[in-house]
C-alpha cells in the first residue's frame, strides 16, 4: 500500500490531535446521564455485584460510542493521505509529462490526410504513454505555452490524467521551454527516479535548447578572477540563474509534427510621424521557412479597408522586409497585415502567423483655447499642427466671456503672460507660460535675472527630445515644487524649478516660468517640440507609446489617469473577458491570443480609461513549424520514452468514505437502541 | 446526540373511581360464590387454633395440679393409667387483620399496585365482614399509620372504602418495624393478611416470623407490577430508589436485563419458599389480573375461607 499524502504529516497530526480533543469533549458532555426511578434498588445492586467480574467488558462497552468516533476520525484522516493498493514498487518514477500547446502545434500537418492538428498527435501520444504507465508512477501533467502551467498534481490516478489531457488545447503564443523545463525539474527535485517526457514539435529557440546543463550547478568550475588575457566568463550566480539544472533527471522527447511548408508575418508595426500626426509608417517582416521557393500576396488593410496589395516571391528560408511609407488617409487606428496563398500554390499549415495586427496611437485632435495678446511666436507654432483647432483670445476677452459662460469646451487652454483667478472647468488642461501673482498653479518663490536651464527632465513626455541648455532668458520665475504631490519639475537653473507639471484628478497642468518676451526660445527647435509634447501629454498621445506586443510575453501598458484603480478588463479578440492588475497606472498584461486586446478602466461604474493593444506571435522560432525528430537539450540527445505496460492500481479513499458511513449507521443504531449513549 | 434525561413516567394517584358501583357488585359475585362454593356451613365462623373451652376434640396433655378435674379423660387413665387432660378446640369470632403496604414503592406501577392491594383489601374485607368476621385494615410503610377498628358487619364496607380512599402513602418500607407494633397494639389473635410488594431492604422473614410467634396466622399476597420484572430503559442510566432516594450510576445492557429478571424471581421465590416451609398461604399477582379473579382463586386455594 502507498501514501501518496497530499497533505502534510503535520498538518494531519494536528487536524488528529484537534479532532481528538473534541471528539472526548463531546463525549464527555454527552455522558449526562438520564434518571430512572425504579421501586427496588436492592436487586439491582444485587446483580451488579455478581456482574463485577465482567466490568472491564462493560466499561469498554461503555466506550463504545466513543471508539466509533474515534475511529471514524481516523478512517477519513487516513482516507485523506490517499492511500493505494498495490504495493511499493522499487521502480516506481516520478514523471512531468510536459504537453506543448504552442501556437506550432496548431499546424495542421497529422493524420493520413494531413488534416489533424499537432495538439491531437500530442494528446494521443500522451494517451499511449499514459497507458504504459506503472501502478506506482507519480505523474504531474504541465502544459506549455507562454508559460509553464502545471495542470495537476503528482498522482497515479489515469482516469483523471485523461480527463485533464482532453482539457489542454493549443495557445497562440510561442513555447516558453526554459520556464517549463525548471518548473519541472522543481516539481522532481528530491523525488525518486525523476523524469520529464517533452512532447511536442521541437519548435523552441536555440536559447532555450542551450540552457539546460546536466551536471550539477554547484559542481561547476567558477571563473578565474582576473583573467586579463582571458575572455571574462560569466560568474558563478549568472550561470545559476540562467541555466536549468537537469542533473539526475531522464528527460526524454516524443515528437509530433511532420514536415510542411510555412510562410508567416514575423514583425508587424506601425508609427505615426512626429511632424505629421496624420501620417504614418508601416514595418513587417515576413520569413519563408520551408525549404522550396514561395509566393504569397501580401495585403495590408487600414480597418477593413485594403491599403496596398503585393505579390511577392521569397527563396527557401529568405526573410524580407517591408516598408511602407507615407501613409495616411486611413480613418481606423486598426491596421493588419495578411499574407494570402496565390492561385497556384497552396495555403500553409499554419494559419496563425499569416495575420498581424497593429494599432496606431490615437491622433486626437484638439480644441485650443489661446489666452494672450498678440504673439505671431506663439501663434505660429500652434498653426503647424495639423491636429489643433486654436480659438485665440485676448485677456479681457476671455474674462467677458467666462463671466458670461459662453465660453465653449475646451481640451486646453494656453495662458501667456496671464494668470487669471477664474479658470475652465476640469477636465480642460492649463498650460501657463509666465505665470504671475497668487493664481499662479505653482507658488513663485523668486526671479532669476539672466538665468540658464541647466537641467532638463529625463523622464516627462513634455521634455522628451528638449536641448534648452544654450537658451538664453532675460528673467526667469522660480516654482515651489512639492513632490509628495506628485509635481514634477520640468527644467531646473541650478536647483531651482523654473518649469514644473502636475496633474489634478483628470486635469493636466504645466507652467514654465517664461514668457516669450526676453528670450530667443521662440527661435530655436526646442519650442515646436516643447509646445507638442505638452499637448500631447495633454491629450494622452504617447509618442512612445508601444500598442503592439509579442504573445506570450507580459507587458506593462500606461493607462493615463487610472491613480486608485487596481484593476483593468480585459476584452480578448476571441471576446472573452478577464481581468489584468494595474498598479500605478501600469496594467500588466499577459496576451494569450493574437488579435486586437480592449482594455478598459473602471471607477464607480465609469469608464475611466481606456486602450487598445495588438498581439501578434511575432516569433520566428514559433513560424518554423519544421519538427525536430531529434532534440537536443544542453548538448545532450533526447532518448524516446519508452511505451511500457500498465499495472492496476486501486484507490481506496472511496472504500474508507464508505466504511466511515457504515459506522455512522452503527453509531446511529447503537444509540437509538440504547446501547451507545 | 446526547439525550435530555427522562425519569420514569408516573401515574397519577386518583382514588376516585376506585369503589364504584361496579366494584361493590363484583363484591357481592365474590360474597355470593364464597358461600356457595367454599363454605358448606350456615355460619361461616372460623375456628381459630386454640385451645380452649369447644366442643370439639383437639389433643391430650399431662395432667398438672390445678387442672380441672372435668376434663380429666378417664378411660385413657383406665386403659394406660397415667392422668391426662383432653383439650378442645376454642370457638370464637375470627379477627381479620389487613396490612396494607402504603410505601412509596406501592406507588408505582400502572395501574398503581397500592390501588390494586386497596382493591384487594376492600374485597377481602367485605368478604370477612359478610362471613360475620370481624376485620380491620393497618396500613403501615415504616411503621403503622391510621388504622380502620376491627369491626363486623357488612354493612361497613362504605367506611372501609372512605378509609382506603384516605390512606396517605409515602415513606420506605419496615415491615419488621411495622409487625412489632401491630403486635403490641392487637393482642387478639386472628388472621393478618399482608398486602404489599414486600420491597423490604432489611428482608420479609423477621416481620412475618414475629406475627407467627406471637400467634397470629400470616397470609401473604405478594403484589408487582409487570414493568418491574421487565424494564424497557437501556443504556447509560442513574438508578434512583425512590423510597430511599439512594441512586446508583449502571450501563443497563440485554444481559443485565435478563439478569435483573432472574434476580427478581429469585426474590419471589424466596419469599414463596420461604411461606411454605412454615405453612403460610401466599399468593403472587401483577396489577394486570383482574382483582376478583385473585380473590376467587384465593377462595379456591383456601386459607382465607374456612
Amino acid at each position: 500500500m502507498n501514501l501518496l499524502a497530499p497533505i502534510a504529516s503535520g498538518t494531519i497530526v494536528t487536524v488528529a490531535a484537534v479532532l481528538a480533543g473534541l471528539l472526548v469533549l463531546a463525549y464527555i458532555l454527552k455522558m449526562r446521564r438520564r434518571r430512572f426511578e425504579v421501586p427496588f434498588s436492592t436487586l439491582w445492586q444485587r446483580v451488579l455485584k455478581e456482574k463485577e467480574a465482567t466490568s472491564l467488558w462493560r466499561h469498554l462497552k461503555r466506550l463504545l460510542s466513543l471508539l466509533l468516533l474515534v475511529t471514524m476520525v481516523g478512517l477519513l484522516l487516513f482516507a485523506a493521505l490517499e492511500p493505494e493498493l498495490g504495493g511499493a514498487r522499487e521502480d516506481a518514477r516520478s514523471i512531468v509529462i510536459i504537453v506543448d500547446a504552442s501556437a506550432s502545434m496548431k499546424t495542421i500537418d497529422e493524420g493520413e490526410d494531413g488534416t489533424k492538428s499537432r495538439m491531437d498527435a500530442a494528446r494521443e501520444q500522451v494517451l499511449l504513454l499514459l497507458d504504459g504507465m506503472n501502478a506506482d508512477d507519480a505523474i504531474m501533467l504541465m502544459r506549455m505555452d507562454g508559460r509553464a502551467t502545471p495542470m495537476s498534481r503528482f498522482h497515479g490516478d489515469l482516469a483523471k490524467h485523461r480527463k485533464t489531457l482532453s482539457t489542454i488545447e493549443a495557445s497562440d503564443t510561442p513555447a516558453n521551454l526554459t520556464a517549463s523545463l525548471s518548473a519541472a525539474a522543481d516539481a522532481l527535485r528530491w523525488r525518486k527516479k525523476p523524469q520529464i517526457l517533452l512532447i511536442g514539435d521541437g519548435a523552441y529557440s536555440e536559447d532555450a535548447l542551450a540552457s539546460a546543463t546536466w551536471e550539477k550547478v554547484a559542481e561547476a568550475a567558477p571563473s578565474p578572477a582576473d583573467g586579463a588575457s582571458e575572455p571574462k566568463e560569466p560568474s558563478f550566480k549568472d550561470k545559476q540563474l540562467a541555466s536549468v539544472d537537469l542533473a539526475g533527471i531522464d528527460v526524454r522527447y516524443q515528437p509530433v509534427g511532420k514536415a510542411a511548408n510555412n510562410v508567416g508575418i514575423i514583425s508587424f508595426n506601425v508609427r505615426r510621424y512626429i511632424s505629421n500626426k496624420l501620417n504614418y509608417e508601416v514595418f513587417i517582416e515576413i520569413q519563408n521557412f520551408s525549404e522550396e521557393p514561395a509566393t504569397r500576396r501580401l495585403v495590408l488593410f487600414n480597418g477593413d479597408s485594403e491599403i496596398d496589395v503585393k505579390t511577392i516571391e521569397l527563396a527557401p528560408g529568405q526573410r524580407i522586409t517591408k516598408i511602407y511609407p507615407d501613409l495616411g488617409g486611413g480613418a481606423e487606428s486598426v491596421l493588419r497585415a495578411r499574407i494570402e496563398s496565390v492561385e497556384d500554390e497552396a495555403s500553409d499549415a499554419f494559419a496563425l502567423d499569416d495575420e498581424a495586427w497593429a494599432l496606431m496611437p490615437e491622433n486626437k485632435r484638439q480644441n485650443v483655447l489661446l489666452v494672450s495678446e498678440d504673439n505671431l511666436y506663439m501663434e505660429g507654432a500652434l498653426l503647424i499642427f495639423d491636429h489643433l483647432e486654436v480659438d485665440k483670445l485676448a485677456p479681457e476677452e476671455y474674462e467677458a466671456a467666462l463671466a458670461a459662460n459662453e465660453l465653449p469646451e475646451y481640451d486646453a487652454v494656453i495662458y501667456h503672460a496671464y494668470t487669471p483667478e477664474n479658470i475652465l472647468p476640469a477636465p480642460t488642461h492649463l498650460l501657463y507660460f509666465n505665470p504671475s501673482g497668487p493664481h499662479s498653479p505653482f507658488p513663485i518663490t523668486g526671479t532669476l535675472n539672466r538665468g540658464r536651464i541647466t537641467q532638463v527632465s529625463e523622464t516627462h513626455p513634455v521634455t522628451r527630445w528638449l536641448e534648452m541648455s544654450d537658451v538664453n532668458f532675460d528673467k526667469l520665475s522660480t516654482f515651489a515644487v512639492d513632490a509628495s504631490a506628485a509635481e514634477v519639475s520640468l527644467f531646473q537653473s541650478i536647483r531651482s524649478s523654473v518649469a514644473a507639471a502636475k496633474k489634478e484628478g483628470r486635469r493636466k497642468v504645466a507652467a514654465f516660468g517664461f514668457g516669450l518676451e526676453g528670450t530667443d526660445v521662440m527661435l530655436r527647435v526646442a519650442f515646436p517640440l516643447m509646445m507638442v509634447n505638452t499637448l500631447d501629454w495633454f491629450a494622452g498621445a504617447d509618442s512612445d507609446l508601444i500598442t503592439t506586443y509579442t504573445t506570450g510575453r507580459p507587458a506593462r501598458v500606461p493607462l493615463d489617469g487610472t491613480y486608485g484603480i487596481s484593476e483593468v478588463l480585459v476584452t480578448t479578440p476571441s471576446g472573452a473577458n478577464q481581468k489584468a492588475p494595474l498598479r500605478e497606472g501600469y496594467a500588466t498584461f499577459f496576451a494569450a491570443e493574437v488579435g486586437v486586446h480592449q482594455l478598459v478602466a473602471r471607477q464607480g461604474g465609469e469608464d475611466v480609461a481606456e486602450i487598445q493593444l495588438a498581439a501578434n506571435l511575432s516569433s520566428a522560432s514559433e513560424s518554423d513549424i519544421e519538427p525536430s525528430a531529434e532534440l537536443s537539450l544542453g548538448g545532450k540527445k533526447l532518448d524516446a520514452p519508452v511505451i511500457g505496460s500498465a499495472t492496476p492500481r486501486q484507490s481506496l479513499w472511496i472504500y474508507l468514505c464508505l466504511m466511515v458511513l457504515f459506522l455512522l449507521i452503527v453509531e446511529w443504531y447503537t444509540f437509538n437502541r440504547r446501547i451507545t449513549v | 446526540m446526547a439525550r435530555s434525561a427522562k425519569k420514569s413516567s408516573k401515574v397519577e394517584d386518583d382514588r376516585s373511581s376506585l369503589f364504584d358501583e361496579e366494584f361493590l357488585k363484583k363484591l357481592e359475585y365474590l360474597h355470593m360464590v364464597s358461600r356457595k362454593t367454599f363454605v358448606g356451613q350456615n355460619r361461616a365462623d372460623r375456628r381459630m387454633r386454640k385451645i380452649g373451652s369447644g366442643i370439639e376434640f383437639a389433643d391430650h396433655r399431662k395432667y398438672s395440679t390445678g387442672d380441672d378435674f372435668r376434663y380429666i379423660d378417664w378411660n385413657v387413665y383406665g386403659r394406660i393409667d397415667k392422668l391426662l387432660l383432653r383439650l378442645f378446640e376454642e370457638e370464637e369470632d375470627l379477627h381479620i387483620y389487613i396490612l396494607l403496604d402504603a410505601s412509596k414503592s406501592m406507588l408505582i406501577g400502572e395501574p398503581l399496585k397500592l390501588h390494586y392491594a386497596m382493591q384487594m383489601a376492600a374485597a377481602l374485607t367485605y368478604v370477612g365482614l359478610a362471613n360475620l368476621d370481624r376485620v380491620g385494615i393497618i396500613p403501615f410503610a415504616e411503621n403503622l399509620g391510621a388504622h380502620l377498628p376491627v369491626a363486623r358487619g357488612k354493612g361497613r364496607i362504605f367506611k372501609v372504602f372512605d378509609f382506603l380512599r384516605g390512606i396517605e402513602a409515602g415513606g420506605p418500607t419496615k415491615l419488621e418495624e411495622a409487625t412489632k407494633s401491630f403486635i403490641h397494639r392487637y393482642k387478639r389473635k386472628g388472621l393478618v393478611v399482608i398486602i404489599s410488594d414486600f420491597y423490604d431492604p432489611s428482608g420479609f422473614e423477621e416481620g412475618i416470623n414475629s406475627l407467627r410467634y406471637n400467634g397470629f396466622e400470616p397470609f401473604v399476597l405478594q403484589i408487582y407490577d409487570e414493568k418491574e420484572v421487565n424494564p424497557s430503559f437501556h443504556g447509560d442510566l442513574t438508578l434512583v430508589d425512590c423510597e430511599t432516594g439512594s441512586s446508583k450510576e449502571i450501563t443497563v445492557s440485554k444481559s443485565l436485563i435478563e439478569a435483573y429478571k432472574r434476580e427478581h424471581e429469585k426474590y419471589c421465590a424466596e419469599l414463596s419458599d420461604f411461606c411454605s416451609s412454615k405453612n403460610i398461604p401466599y399468593f403472587r399477582t401483577h396489577t394486570k389480573i383482574d382483582f376478583d379473579e385473585l380473590v376467587l382463586k384465593i377462595f379456591r386455594l383456601g386459607g382465607f375461607l374456612k
